[in-house]
This record gives structure tokens, sequence and C-alpha cells, in this order.
């Protein structure tokens, strides 16, 4: 053992605490850092060296502190379970908000819906039906028609619109995946390299954490850590990051809801191969802009309206031919609906005037207001379109607060998930305040041992040897 | 505790609980503020498809209301018109009795009554026409006065105008001109110009009499069964009243809310939350460094 060896143990000691108290400067540097986990120092004792043979002297202590490494507290578990229910929040809570706005868009049940707007028309046949003779009630039958048409026109459209802003979401969202997916394969890059050249990638690993979050948020992505560090991300069982390399996917399909057809998802590299079960916002989007045969609800609520101004124009035209008008010709259609395009924006209204509308049945007399009696009756008709929009309005209902239930289960999951996640990875003041006391307190009985060796070795070279000076 | 307790988790579920605790003071003051139980259909799915529903029917009853009124404007008119036509037909009766006693009258006396009856049979011919709003209510639904000059009616035979009252009656609310009044040479046009006719020319009018006696019966039996419509009309009415009070009670309870209820709920709500904010200042404020010396 050398003599001076219990110097090095007190500096090795002195070194570990100070670099003690720069991990803790780190953390609390970092406590409000997005996605930073906690690190701490890692040590291990020196033993002592072993001596054989003529010169051993019996038993010795060990050789003081040595700095192992900087630990980074994160649980892989953890951050993979974050994953997973982000992507489930991201799915459902995008399509709870689109159902939501798409129920706004309706207006049901206030004065500005369609269902208040058909009531007003109904009511309208029956003054005209009571005043034949009346223009004015004639001019309020065609204006509240015109109204109604104005109004399942506007409904259509407001969805269209709702379509065409969740077509451009998507695209920007895939545009996102792709550069977040090739930030995580950089990452990856970095991190084995640090992990070669034997620096911390602590700090790369919470980037790379953070940047796969929010790749599982927008597209349902898996993540799997490889022996080498790198982190493999998957989604529909392939992988979009793997190592230092990324790939892209694409999306393709109509751009309106006119052009009717959902939207398809495929590699960059080979257009044939889809990526079907996509998740995330970007699966939730997908699933808002598929068709209504596959539950879309945009195309369903779109096909809803189409089907009452069918409905409407079937039902309304079919008792307009059935009466005359008061100079007895037979009464023609009442709504037109456009060729070509969706029949809720092509509904328009065929009568000019009072001298259009059948108001009288036939052999009814010129003021006979049986025909527009009837027309009125339509509304209250089992199967009408009232009772056809109500169910649709009904159906709605029940799926957006089945959506927005779905939406606030899947969000309690990810609060769960990011709340235990953070419990392992978050900075505790208290904790980094204690950590603190206790190194600081290392750090100086480290230099009292020091001084008291020093004092030792002092009192052997300078004061002995001195006898009859 | 199985969990690490930091000071960062603390603070995010302190602020977790504050948002959801504002949320629902949020939806509490809308619901306050607004007075209505929810604010899109998913809230209350059923209650939306329920409000449709009444909103329709409320609609309808307003219209029916408005429908009932018209209806009683017209049937009031036609009663009134009939009173009158009776009225004046009474007099006929009587001036035609007095002229039936040829003997005492002489050419003088039966001129004047001639000339009163003429009188009588252009005011019943006024009454024939009777319009509301410029349609004849003897006319049925035909375009243009009951009866023309040469007194033929000019209703469409077979044809009524009707009100609808409620969603499964209408009412009949006009009368049909003809067999109130006759028609052409039947008409009681006709039969009082003939009487006058053969008063200037001496013939006895007393058989007229007769003729006279049954139109005032068929007179008076569409009077009868004017009324009876109005009594019907009436009733409609009543029940469209009721109808009214029971659709908006139904609206209430399915749309409104209770005031009552909402407002203790409010104040729960915002002690639970001025708690929260209170227990969260407090929490939320001490680290081991405020303790250290």
């Amino acid at each position: 053992m050398s003599t001076f060896s219990g110097l090095t143990t007190a500096s090795s000691a002195i070194a570990a605490a100070r670099r003690g108290m720069d991990v803790v400067g780190q953390n609390i540097a970092n406590q409000m850092t997005t996605g930073y986990t906690r690190q701490r120092l890692e040590t291990s004792a020196v033993g002592a060296p072993s001596v054989y043979g003529r010169f051993a002297t019996g038993e010795q202590p060990g050789n003081g502190v040595s700095i192992d490494g900087i630990a980074r507290l994160g649980d892989a578990v953890l951050d993979a379970r974050v994953r997973d229910t982000l992507a489930a929040s991201g799915y459902w809570t995008t399509r709870a908000s689109a159902s939501a706005a798409a129920e706004a868009a309706l207006a049901e049940p206030t004065e500005d819906g369609i269902a208040h707007q058909l009531s007003e028309f109904w009511a309208a046949w029956q003054d005209l039906a009571n005043a034949p003779d009346s223009t004015a009630a004639a001019a309020a039958v065609i204006t509240h028609a015109e109204t109604l048409a104005g109004r399942i026109g506007d409904a259509y459209r407001k969805i269209s619109d709702q379509w065409s802003s969740a077509h451009t979401t998507a695209a920007t969202t895939v545009s996102q995946i792709n550069a977040l997916a090739s930030q995580v394969a950089d990452l990856n890059g970095a991190i084995r390299d640090a992990a070669v050249s034997g620096s911390s990638p602590n700090e790369l690993v919470d980037q790379r954490n953070l940047l796969a979050q929010n790749l599982a948020r927008l597209s349902g992505a898996t993540g799997t850590v490889e022996p080498d560090g790198t982190l493999t991300v998957r989604i529909d069982g392939n992988a979009i990051v793997s190592g230092a390399d990324a790939r892209a996917i694409v999306v393709s399909g109509p751009s309106s809801l006119e052009a009717g057809g959902g939207l398809t998802l495929t590699w960059a590299t080979d257009s044939a191969m889809t990526v079907d079960a996509v998740g995330g916002e970007l699966g939730g989007l997908l699933a808002v802009l598929a068709p209504a045969g596959d539950g879309g609800v945009l195309a369903g609520v779109a096909e809803d309206l189409n089907a009452l101004a069918t409905a409407l124009a079937a039902s309304v035209n079919a008792q307009h031919q059935a009466g005359v008008t008061t100079d007895g010709t037979p009464g023609g259609d009442f709504f037109s609906i456009a060729v070509g395009g969706p029949a809720a924006l092509g509904l328009g209204v065929v009568p000019q005037g009072r001298a259009d509308l059948a108001v009288a049945a036939p052999g009814g007399g010129p003021l006979d207001g049986a025909n527009a009696d009837a027309l009125s009756g339509i509304g209250n008709a089992a199967g009408g379109p009232t009772g056809l929009w109500s169910d649709v309005i009904a159906r709605l209902a029940v799926s957006t607060a089945a959506e927005a239930g779905r939406a606030s289960r899947a969000d309690s999951g990810a609060i769960a998930a990011v709340s235990a996640q953070q419990s392992v990875a978050g900075v505790d003041v208290d904790e980094e305040t204690v950590n603190l006391l206790t190194l600081q307190t290392a750090y100086q009985a480290a230099a009292r041992v020091l001084t008291a060796v020093d004092e030792a070795l002092d009192v052997l070279i300078n004061r002995t040897g001195l006898v009859g000076r | 505790m199985i969990s690490r307790v930091t000071s960062q988790t603390m603070t995010a579920t302190a602020l977790r609980n504050l948002q959801s605790g504002l949320g629902d003071l949020a939806r509490l003051q809308a619901q306050a503020t607004s007075q209505r139980r929810f604010a899109a259909p998913s809230e209350d799915p059923a209650g939306a498809s329920n409000t449709l529903g009444i909103h329709a029917a409320q609609r309808r009853n307003e219209q029916y209301t408005r429908n009932i009124d018209d209806g009683l404007a017209w049937l009031t008119t036609v009663d009134s018109a009939i009173t009158a036509s009776t009225g004046l037909l009474g007099r006929a009766r009587d001036l035609t009795v007095q002229g039936a006693n040829s003997g005492a009258l002489d050419a003088t006396a039966r001129e004047a009554i001639a000339v009163e009856l003429e009188a009588i049979r252009t005011e019943l011919m006024a009454q024939a026409n009777t319009t509301l709003l410029g349609r004849s209510v003897f006319a049925g639904t035909s375009e243009g006065p009951a009866f023309a000059a040469d007194y033929s009616f000019g209703g469409v035979a077979g044809s009524s105008v009707q009100r609808r009252v409620s969603d499964g009656e209408t009412v009949r609310v006009d009368a049909n001109g003809a067999e109130v009044f006759g028609d052409g040479a039947t008409s009681v046009f006709a039969l009082l110009d003939s009487i006058v006719a053969d008063l200037r020319s001496d013939v006895n009018v007393g058989p007229r009499l007769a003729e006279i006696d049954d139109r005032l019966n068929s007179m008076l039996g569409v009077q009868g069964a004017v009324g009876a419509r109005q009594n019907q009309v009436m009733r409609a009415k009543e029940a469209a009243l009721d109808a009214s009070v029971a659709l908006e009670s139904q609206r209430a309870a399915v749309e409104d809310i209770d005031t009552v209820e909402v407002l203790v709920q409010l104040q729960a709500q915002q002690l639970v939350y001025q708690s929260a904010l209170s227990v969260t200042s407090r929490v939320l404020q001490p680290t081991l460094l405020d303790f250290l010396a």
C-alpha cells in the first residue's frame, strides 16, 4: 500500500461528491423541462489491490470511490404505456371532436335547425289552405320552402367544409409523422454513437422519448427499445423507424366529400403496400373521413341530408302533383333536384307564385284548400321527412355521446399513464435538496479526510528524524 | 404508497382537479344562465329526440289555433247572415199574409207590399253574397259571388270549405248557398219575385205561404247545423288550448332546468372549487428549502 493512497481515496471522494452535486444541479435545472427524466450518479467502492508475496502487509482498506456513470431513472414499460394510451386518446378525441362539430353544424334543437324550418314549412301550407286566394300566403309557402332548401344545403356545405378541413389536417399530420420519424431516426444514430464513445446519452434518450410519444399520439405507433439502445417504431407491424433509418408514409384519395370514397395510407417506398391499422390522431381522422358505409360520421351525416332532400322532394312532389292549381291545371313538381351532385345541394323550389301552387284537390273548386291541407299533413305522416330527420338527429346524438364517453375514458387512461411515468421520472425538489445536503456533507467529510492524511504525513515528513539537531 | 410523489406530480394533479372543478362550474353556470338542460343533443340524446317531436307538435298546435280562429270567423259570419236572412224572410212572410187578404187591399196597398218585398229580395241577395276577407261565405270553394243576378248558384257541387282543427279532425266552416237560399228558379229570390208578380196581377198569394215556410225551415235547418259546427270548433279550441299547456309542460320537463336544483348545485360546486383553490395554494408553496436554515 502506497504512502499516499489515503490522499487518492479522499480525492476520489471529493470528485464523486462534486460530480453528484453537478447531477443534482442538472436535475434541479431541468425540473420544468418537458420529457426530462431525473438522473442519479452511480458509484461503486474501489477495492484494495491484492498483494501477495513477501511484501504483503495484511488486510487493506479499499481505494476510494469510482464514478460508474450517470443513470437515467426512466422506466421503459411506463414509457411504452404512455405511448399506447396517448395513441388511444388521440384516436378517440379526434373522432369525438369531429362528431361534436358535425352536431353543432346541424344546430338542433334550436330555431336555426332544419327541424324548426320543416315545421314552419308544413304550417305555411295550412295558412295557404285557409286562404287559397291569398298571394301573401302563397308567397309565404314558397319563401319557407326556399329557406328550408337553403338550410339543408347550408348544413351539407358545413359538413363538406368540415370534411375538407379534416382532410387538410390529415395531410399535415402525415407530414408531421414523417418529420418526427426522421428525427427519431437521427436521435437513434446519435444515441448509438454516444453509447459507443462512452458519453452519456441520457438527454438524447429523453428527447427521443418525447418525439416517440408525439409519434404515437399522431399515428398510434408502437416502440421497442433494441439492445443497442435504438428505438424501433412500428406502424401496422412495419417499422417506420429502424435504427438510424426512417420510412415515410403518404396519404392519397379523394379531396372532397362529394367525390366519395375514403383515404388510403401507403408507404412512400412502395405505393402498393397500404398501412391499414393506423391509430392515433391520424387513425381518428381517417375514420372520420371514411365513406358512410365504413362508419365515417361526416359522410354519414351528408348521406342523411341527401336522403332528407330526396324524401322531402318525393313526398311533397307526389302530393303536389295530385292537386290542381286555381285555374284547374294539375300541379307540377314542387321541389326540383339538380341532376349531378348531392341532392341536398341541388334542392330547388319550382313554383314562382300562387298560380303555380296546386292548392286544390281535383274537382274541389278553384278556392279549395284540400290539397294544401294534405301537403301540410306530410309533416305529421309516419315515416315522413320530419320523422326521418328526427331519427337522424337522435342517431347522431347517441353516437356523439358514445364517442365523447370513449374519448373521456381514453383521456383518463392517458392521464393515469403519464402520472405513473412522471411519478418515476419527475424531479422532486425536496429529494434533490436532501441529496444536495448529503453530497455537501460528504464533500466536507472527504476534505477533512484529506486534511487528516495531510497532517499525518506532515508529521512524518517534516517533524521526524530531528533527534539531537 | 406505491407511487412516488413529486412536487411536479402534485402540481399536475392539482391543476387537473382545478380544471375539472372549473369545468363543472362552467357547465352549471351555462345551465343556470341559459335555463336549458342541454346545449347539444349528445348531452341528452333521449331528451333531444323528444324535444324535436314536442317542438313539431307545438308548432302544429299553434297552427290549429290559427285555423280555429279563422274557422270561427267563417262560422260566425255564416250564422249571422242566416239569422239576418230568416228575419228578412219572416218579414216577407208577414207581408205575404197581408197581401193574401185580397178583398181588403186595393191596388195601391198591394203595390206598397210588392215594393217592400222587392226591397227584401235585394237585402236577401246581399246577405246571400256576404263576404269575409273578399270571399263569399256561401259560395264554397268557387271564386266570385254565391249568387249571380239571375239567381243561379255559383258554388261547386259537392265541395266545401274545411278547416283543420286537430291532427285528425277537419270542420266544415261554410254553408251551402243552394241549401240556404235555393238555386235559380227555385231560389228564395225567384219565389219573392213571383209573389211580387202575383200581387201586381192580383192573384191570391195565400198558397205561397207554404213555399215561404219550406224555405224558412231549410234555412233554420242549415243554421242549426252551423251552430253545431260552431260548438265543435269551440270544443276544438278548448282542446287546442289544453294541448298547448300540456305540450309546454312536456317541453319544460325535457328542456328546462330545475332552477332551484341547479342553483344549489352551483353553490355546492363553488364551495368545492374554492376549497380546492385554497388547499392547492397551501400545498404547492412549501418545499424543504423553506425549512433549511
